[in-house]
């Protein structure tokens, strides 16, 4: 789940409108599966508001569309009508082994959602299972994401600090790697009788088998207070997992996903707090220590508030990409219950079982479900404090 | 970029099919044959299990190409349910393919696969229980390529180090030889952990997989809850382990690397023991009956798929004719250690391969163990949708010694009859 294929590029000015223009572009492609194609061209499929005095003449805003047409076809194209399709998709039975928009393919209305939200069923359990694992993910994995990125950039663009060059390639090294390459080597050091298991051992620890381990992590500390099973939560659901099944915390599976994914993706996110701190002039800081504030105070007072746009930004990204997060879970196991995510599961269900109306309908799903906490977000953090 | 791959697929497909005309789904009563027999062009697509079946199949295309002064390309893919699914829906499918048991019943169902059973070569010749794998509404859609069985693979030094003479011929006899043949780092006997190891388990015991008329699954009959707790047992006295507990991908893996004296697997894990652990020296028997002496494995297999809406399906049942063919049956079983279809043919195989070297190599385990269980092996689920209730399964038999054998299969039963329901 590395940040590569973001924007990366034209975000790092880290702006506020630059923020704004992310997200702009990274949501809808959220069921897009148009990843790579125009996503960067985002800002360029919209025609630049007028903000001059005197308006254009009309031969001008011809040749304005005529001069994004192509960008706009090919966003048309790529973007909007197979999200469209996907929706459409999503009422009915395709199998994926015809045309979709063939006679063959029936209409079944909310069937395909109502096998995913309301009928009791294995469907029913697995999305459930899939959206608490995936939220746990997300509620761990942005935050240490977010503070790592951050601490490794405040360290790194320390003027006192020598072979800055090499203490940053260190750091952004693990984005550049194939994180498929980065999941199998976790995989070995987290198997039974690997590295950490190893380690733990010394220590005379018998470690779990770690990556098919089911249990959550807050069940183990429930446990460890004495609390099992409470009957309360046990005979309470939703979503065919019962509250006790809800608040058990990421599984232990998930937990090395966790620690993977903060590890590899926390050294692009350093990238996009360098740019912001190297942009924070040094008489702040200077000023600021001549009236007598302490580093924290400095750090708390000066430069936080300074790189907030940025910090929204790094939170929105990382907010989308972890709900999105897919191939570590394809390599560390089929339909691994301690692991398993929405879109991995819609992969699971379109091309496991020919059932790509329901697949579509786990993606829809997952779309709503990021549209709506990223507006969530958005109300409550603001960029800029002014506001 | 997996994930890249595999959203885009959905968009990507669906937007080409919709530029693509529908073309008509054939019927499947009446197959007329589309094309010339010369000149024409197919493509074949195979999911292979490496560089030897690749080699093979390409060598067979060649030869049936100049044979009949016709061309074949062959498209080796590296995620074949992902990549024919794109070009089914796409709508240029390849003219041949190895049609996957559980693409089956959706091919059949959307008119995507030429009923070309019969105008292959009569059902008869081949094995009966994979004939009907392949047989839909009375319709025999497409003839079997070859087939796959499980048997015991027992590490020969192992067993000679505990003591041990004759293979297990009983269920008390195989738990008895696991306890003997487990010692410090080494587990008597290791499966991977899914229904295609277990189910043999429930064969042997008189169980099944549906019920006898074949109108609903019997997941959760006594006899297979009587299986599952003898595998449980064996979990609990530590004699037995899943792949994963030993760190292993699957149970080959376990027993090459010498973490497993014995395990079960199918023809196929001959070509791994050769090219990847070609110094355990091994032998193979026929799986233990259960303790009313049923004999019982799992068998499986693929077809030879023609798509209904090719354009050569003239050819493309030629093709098929040459690839099922005695003959190349033979020649794909040597290249690579694949069973025969044809009762006929996979006897001719065993008799030549009765502890000789298989291919290069100095292994020599005995093939007719894998041969002798097509005569009762039980086939695969095919039901639509059956991979995501049997991945619920598997995920829950990691550790077999934590389970609870009667709910676990009533879980099964459940999910699994939710699929018959319309």
């Amino acid at each position: 789940m590395s940040l590569k294929d973001k924007p990366v590029a034209g975000t790092l000015d880290a702006s506020a409108s630059s923020a704004g223009r992310a997200q702009a572009a990274a949501s809808p492609q959220v069921r897009s599966p148009r990843r790579r194609g125009p996503q960067g061209k985002g800002a360029k499929g919209t025609p630049p508001r007028q903000t001059g005095t005197g308006r254009l003449r009309r031969g001008e805003h011809l040749f304005g569309w005529l001069f994004v047409s192509p960008a706009l076809a090919v966003l048309l194209l790529f973007l909007f009508v197979p999200i469209l399709l996907a929706l459409y998709i999503s009422f009915t039975n395709w199998s994926g082994l015809t045309n979709p928009l063939s006679s063959s393919v029936k209409w079944v209305g909310l069937a395909n959602y109502k096998t995913l939200l309301s009928e009791p069923g294995l469907y029913r359990q697995d999305f459930g299972t899939a959206i608490r694992n995936n939220l746990y993910f997300v509620l761990f994995t942005v935050p240490l994401q977010t503070g790592l990125a951050l601490l490794l950039a405040v360290v790194v663009n320390n003027k006192f600090l020598r072979a800055k060059g090499f203490f940053r390639t260190v750091a952004y090294f693990p984005s550049v790697t194939s994180s498929i390459a980065i999941t199998v080597v976790f995989m070995f050091l987290f198997q039974g009788t690997g590295v950490v298991n190893t380690i733990l051992g010394a220590f005379g620890v018998q470690g779990p088998n770690w990556l098919y381990d089911t249990r959550g992590l807050f069940t183990l500390i429930y446990n460890a207070f004495g609390v099992n099973n409470p009957s309360v939560l046990v005979n309470h659901g939703f979503l065919g997992l019962n509250l006790w099944g809800w608040v058990a915390g990421p599984s232990l599976g998930m937990c090395v996903v966790i620690i993977m994914l903060v590890w590899t993706t926390s050294g692009t996110f350093m990238l996009f707090f360098l740019a912001a701190l190297q942009q924070i002039s040094e008489d702040l800081d200077e000023a600021s220590e001549i009236d007598g504030a302490t580093p924290w105070q400095r750090f708390r007072r000066v430069t936080l508030p300074l790189v907030r746009p940025t910090l929204v930004l790094v939170l929105v990204l990382g907010f989308i990409s972890t709900w999105q997060v897919f191939d570590q879970i394809f390599l560390i196991g089929p339909l691994n219950p301690a692991t398993i995510t929405p879109a991995y599961f819609s992969y699971q269900i379109s091309f496991q079982d020919s059932n790509f109306g329901a697949g579509a309908a786990v993606a829809f799903l997952l779309f709503c479900l990021i549209v709506f906490l990223t507006v969530l977000q958005r109300k409550f953090i603001k960029e800029d404090l002014t506001q | 970029m997996k994930r890249w791959k595999t959203k885009a697929i959905l968009c990507l497909s669906a937007s080409v099919a919709m530029l693509t005309a529908a073309g008509p789904s054939a019927s499947a009563t009446a197959v007329k044959l589309t094309g010339k027999l010369h000149g024409v062009t197919l493509t074949f697509m195979i999911a292979s299990s490496g560089t030897a079946e690749t080699n093979a199949d390409k060598a067979a295309a060649a030869a049936w190409g100049k044979a009949t002064g016709n061309t074949v390309n062959v498209i080796n893919a590296s995620n074949f349910q992902v990549q024919l699914t794109q070009a089914f829906a796409g709508g240029s499918p390849p003219d041949v393919f190895y049609g996957q048991t559980s693409m089956f019943e959706s091919l059949v169902k959307n008119g995507e696969l030429l009923p070309s059973g019969n105008l292959v070569a009569p059902a008869k010749d081949f094995y009966p229980s994979l004939v009907k794998e392949f047989t839909y509404n009375n319709t025999f859609y497409c003839v079997p390529k070859d087939s796959s069985t499980l048997a015991l693979e027992i590490n020969v030094d192992d067993w000679k180090a505990a003591g041990l003479t004759n293979p297990p011929t009983t269920w008390a006899q195989l738990a008895a030889d696991a306890k003997a043949l487990t010692r410090n780092g080494v587990t008597g006997l290791v499966i991977s952990p899914t229904l295609d190891r277990i189910g043999a388990f429930f064969a042997e015991n008189g169980g099944s997989y549906m019920n006898s008329k074949g109108t609903n699954f019997a997941f959760n009959s006594p006899q297979n809850v009587a299986a599952l707790g003898y595998l449980k047992r064996m979990a609990q006295e530590g004699v037995l382990k899943t792949s994963p507990q030993v760190d292993s991908g699957w149970g080959g893996e376990a027993f090459g690397t010498g973490k497993a004296a014995m395990t079960i697997e199918g023809n196929w894990i001959i070509g791994a023991m050769q090219s990847t652990y070609p110094k355990i020296n091994y032998e193979v028997v026929p799986l233990p009956a259960g303790p009313t002496g049923e004999h019982g494995t799992l068998v499986f297999t693929n077809c030879w798929g023609i798509a209904a809406n090719s354009k050569n399906t003239a050819a493309a049942v030629s093709f098929v004719r040459y690839l099922a063919s005695p003959a190349q049956q033979l020649r794909f079983a040597n290249a690579f250690g694949v069973m025969p279809s044809r009762p006929a043919v996979a006897k001719q195989w065993a008799a030549t391969h009765s502890g000789t070297p298989v291919a290069s190599g100095n292994q020599t385990p005995n093939v007719s163990a894998f041969v002798q269980g097509d005569a009762y092996a039980m086939p695969q689920v095919a039901t639509l949708g059956f991979p995501t209730v049997q991945a619920a399964f598997d995920s829950q038999t990691t550790n077999l010694a934590a389970i609870n054998p009667a709910a676990l299969l009533q879980q099964l039963q459940t999910n699994a009859e939710a699929l018959l329901r319309p």
